[in-house]
């Protein structure tokens, strides 16, 4: 039988649940702005009825428990193209540092190539010119110069994605150790029934700053969240990281990746700002390393081929122009210099007098000859020239497509676990309606309690 | 879609208008579409190749500045001595006419003595301190005036040279024979000495590339080149250190007599990508071989000083065929002056196609940055309008 009391139990009922909606309103507010805040909604439950008799009376509603309004999947794929984008950025920042080193107006390997061919051709004019013969060996050593800086250039960009390395090493750790932390206390809450709430919000926002360092494999277990790389290393299991750990190559420079057991993991990591770290130092750089020292080696050896073929001023048959600066080893971009500092030493006669101009025609061929690489020297750089444009153009179309995916997708998840301050307010009003209402049904219960009680008394009349 | 925060999508929009903007600006500033490699790749690498192709123009265009006024010089040098020859001509024609008394004779001849020295001096030619018809022995006049003996400066009774002393490998001696007009080099090689020098020089008679009566010898010490004849001269040159400079010996001049040092080498300087001119002709090949215009001259002077009239007149021939000779060997050099005046011409324009190819492959019209840069701002300032219209409003902002 419905009683005073029970329609007060339902009205205070009432007042607790239009508390704890206005609760999570004004946590929602209050995180509106909170990056990886996941809004709440509060689960209501009609409570079970009474029958009496034929009559089944409701026993008003129930607050519970606050749900947080996810997409995982979502969440996943934000995660990835994240980890796309990480990649894309860390390419881009390097190849954006290189590209100076190979302009085409300035003081570049190819204005220098052209330059000495310039200074060669000017000599064949008056080979016995005091002021033309220094002149080569001028434009040579600046030739020379060009392909070391940017040898220098290329090299101090991988010792610097070295450190990189170490850096985004020391943060994966420093991560996983975080995400771990978090597992066993929403493991308890989902253990009772509740929702992860702001511990999985926060254990989210550490994946995805997971994911900008490199691909991650997230799979939910009993015991939380099981994170790996993308080729299988743990790095997450329940309450357990594990640490990745870097260490020197055989090559003494390169930093290498190994896993927790010591094995190298280093080509196995791809994407994120790890993966494209690696890969930019390891394949991009190293690459036009190679180009770039091929071009001088070929180079060199041609030009001392021709300067073989002829004599210089003395009479003498023609010495190498360029070399490795005496230390015997191969001829790189890094170490190429000229071979010598006297004017004379330029093989300009065919025939062995100081006037012939004769092998100027051998040394000026090279300009126009295959390498053995299978293009002329100028040829050759423009090549690599193409190279780290169409490099960094594709990075940075990259990464101005993974960000512009990354701005719908973080559309689409705000839509569902946004928050959202218009309807907030209006969430606001409507439980401050239900709260008065059932504030207002307290005082008229109340108002009949004491009607009921001074029921045929003179108070009453 | 729920929308709830439009501040992200706002910032997004913001931040490509400010990109659009700067990119715009930038075109503007440098007039160039291309500021980075990124931005075309492709036109980059083809803007190697058109710098290269500019730097040689521009190098091939220096290189005609340079040799058209060595070369015209050359070229007046060769009419100047048309017309000494053609006052020979006229001097030997005016001597062969049997009337002429042997003290007039002599006096014709000092004037034909007189063109030989203008001759050679013209012969001897130089262009910014390069001798112009030596070959490529630029550095010394090609012409020397014979004498019978030439010895070397290193060497003396006291400390002589012989036959085992080394010399310099590489060094170069040579030796022009006045009489024939030919010129014999020796290069020495590793090891040689002076008595590898003196059989090359007896082997060079024997076999007829220089005067049978040449001989080298050491005497007093010093390496002696001589003819062994009081009229026929030489002179020897040579850049080898142990032999020293090599003089001609006091007293032994012949008179109007004079012997080629240069060589016969042709230099040849690129003028384009496909096109090389020859920039020399050896003083051999135009004054002592063919018609060898410096012997028929020295064989006139004597034919007037004591010849016969049958003698002075062929010797006159002589010259007239070596005037002729001289006025075909200006042709290949007038040949060349006319291809770099025509190359100069071609050169000029190739500059300019190369330099429009560049500004059409990296450059931008400025009318065209100009109003990129206008529609930047416009965008920038509509999605900023748009920005501060929508961002601040709320609901909250309705409810009081």
């Amino acid at each position: 039988m419905a009683t005073l009391s029970s329609a007060l139990s339902i009205a205070v009922q009432s007042l607790g649940t239009a508390t704890g909606e206005l609760q999570v309103t004004n946590n929602n507010i209050a995180n509106a702005n909170t990056p990886g805040y996941t809004r709440q909604v509060a689960v209501l439950q009609e409570v079970a009825p009474t029958l009496d008799g034929t009559l089944s009376a409701g026993n008003g509603v129930e607050l519970t428990g606050y749900q947080s309004v996810r997409n995982e999947l979502l969440q996943t794929q934000i995660n990835q193209e994240t980890t796309a984008q990480g990649g894309a950025n860390a390419q881009l920042s390097s190849l954006q540092a290189i590209e100076p080193t190979f302009t085409t107006s300035t003081n570049d390997i190819g204005t220098e190539i052209s330059a000495l061919f310039s200074s060669i051709s000017s000599l064949s004019t008056n080979p016995t010119s005091s002021s033309s013969r220094p002149a080569v060996l001028t434009a040579g050593q600046n030739l020379a110069t060009a392909f070391n800086t940017a040898s220098s250039t290329l090299t101090s960009q991988q010792t610097g994605l070295n450190t990189q390395v170490t850096q985004d090493v020391s943060q994966i750790n420093q991560l996983s150790k975080q995400i771990a932390a978090l597992n066993p206390q929403i493991a308890v809450l989902k253990a009772s029934g509740q929702d992860g709430g702001t511990l999985q919000d926060q254990q989210d926002q550490l994946v995805l700053k997971l994911s900008a360092l490199t691909n991650v494999s997230v799979i939910q277990t009993p015991t939380g969240e099981t994170v790996t790389t993308g080729n299988g290393t743990a790095l997450v299991m329940g309450s357990q990281s594990f640490a990745l750990q870097t260490a020197t190559g055989s090559d003494g420079a390169t930093v290498k990746v190994d896993d927790q057991s010591g094995s190298d993991i280093t080509s196995t990591i791809t994407g994120g700002d790890l993966g494209g770290t690696i890969q930019t130092r390891d394949t991009t750089i190293a690459g036009l390393k190679n180009q770039l020292d091929a071009l001088a080696s070929q180079f060199a050896a041609a030009m001392n081929t021709a300067q073989a073929k002829g004599y210089d001023q003395n009479g003498t048959a023609g010495a190498a122009l360029f070399s490795s600066g005496g230390s015997g080893a191969a001829i790189t971009a890094g170490n190429i210099t000229l071979a010598t500092t006297d004017p004379a030493a330029i093989a300009a006669s065919s025939d062995g007098t100081s006037g012939s101009n004769g092998n100027l025609a051998n040394l000026s061929a090279v300009q126009s000859t295959e390498l053995p690489s299978g293009e002329t020297p100028g040829d050759t750089y423009a090549s690599l020239v193409y190279s780290v444009g169409s490099l960094t153009s594709n990075a940075n179309a990259e990464s101005t497509a993974t960000t512009a995916s990354l701005v719908q997708l973080n559309d689409q998840l705000s839509s569902v676990s946004g928050v959202s301050i218009d309807e907030e307010s209006a969430n606001l009003i409507t439980y401050q309606q239900a709260y008065e209402a059932a504030a207002r049904v307290v005082s008229t219960i109340q108002e009949l309690f004491t009607v009921t009680m001074t029921m045929g008394t003179a108070a009453a009349e | 879609m729920r929308v709830t925060n439009m501040l992200p999508d706002m910032q997004y929009a913001m931040q490509q208008s400010q990109q659009n903007l700067s990119t715009a600006l930038q075109q503007v500033s440098t007039g160039l579409r291309v500021n980075q490699l990124s931005d075309d790749p492709s036109a980059s690498a083809n803007m190697v190749s058109s710098l290269a192709a500019s730097a040689n123009v521009d190098q091939y265009t220096s290189n005609v500045s340079y040799l058209l006024p060595q070369m015209q010089t050359a070229d007046s040098a060769l009419s100047s001595i048309v017309t000494a020859l053609n006052s020979a001509i006229t001097d030997g024609t005016a001597g062969a006419n049997g009337t002429e008394t042997s003290a007039q004779r002599q006096s014709i001849a000092s004037q034909v003595a007189s063109v030989l020295t203008t001759v050679v001096a013209q012969a001897n030619t130089s262009y910014a301190g390069v001798y112009v018809f030596g070959g490529s022995e630029t550095s010394t006049p090609p012409f020397v005036a014979a004498s019978t003996t030439y010895t070397s400066a290193n060497g003396s009774a006291a400390s002589p040279l012989s036959a085992t002393t080394a010399l310099t490998a590489g060094s170069v001696t040579t030796i022009g024979d006045a009489t024939t007009g030919q010129t014999w080099s020796y290069t020495a090689a590793q090891g040689d000495n002076v008595g590898d020098l003196e059989a090359a020089i007896a082997s060079a008679a024997s076999t007829g590339k220089i005067s049978a009566n040449i001989s080298a010898s050491i005497v007093g010490g010093q390496l002696s080149i001589s003819t062994g004849s009081s009229t026929a001269g030489i002179a020897v040159v040579s850049n080898d250190a142990a032999l020293g400079s090599m003089n001609a010996a006091d007293g032994t001049a012949v008179a109007n007599a004079y012997a080629y040092v240069g060589n016969s080498s042709v230099n040849s300087v690129q003028v384009g990508d496909s096109m090389s001119v020859a920039t020399n002709v050896p003083g051999s090949a135009l004054f002592t071989s063919g018609a060898n215009v410096i012997g028929s001259l020295s064989n006139l002077v004597t034919a007037l000083q004591s010849g016969t009239t049958a003698q002075i007149s062929a010797a006159t021939t002589a010259v007239s065929t070596a005037s002729s000779y001289i006025d075909q060997q200006r042709v290949p050099l007038d040949n060349s002056i006319s291809q770099l005046n025509s190359q100069e011409s071609y050169l000029g324009q190739e500059k300019i196609t190369l330099t429009t190819q560049q500004t059409a492959l990296v450059g931008i019209n400025l009318a065209n940055a100009a109003t990129n840069l206008s529609q930047a701002e416009l965008d920038n300032n509509a999605v900023l309008a748009a920005a501060a219209k929508v961002m601040p409003q709320t609901l909250l902002d309705y409810l009081k």
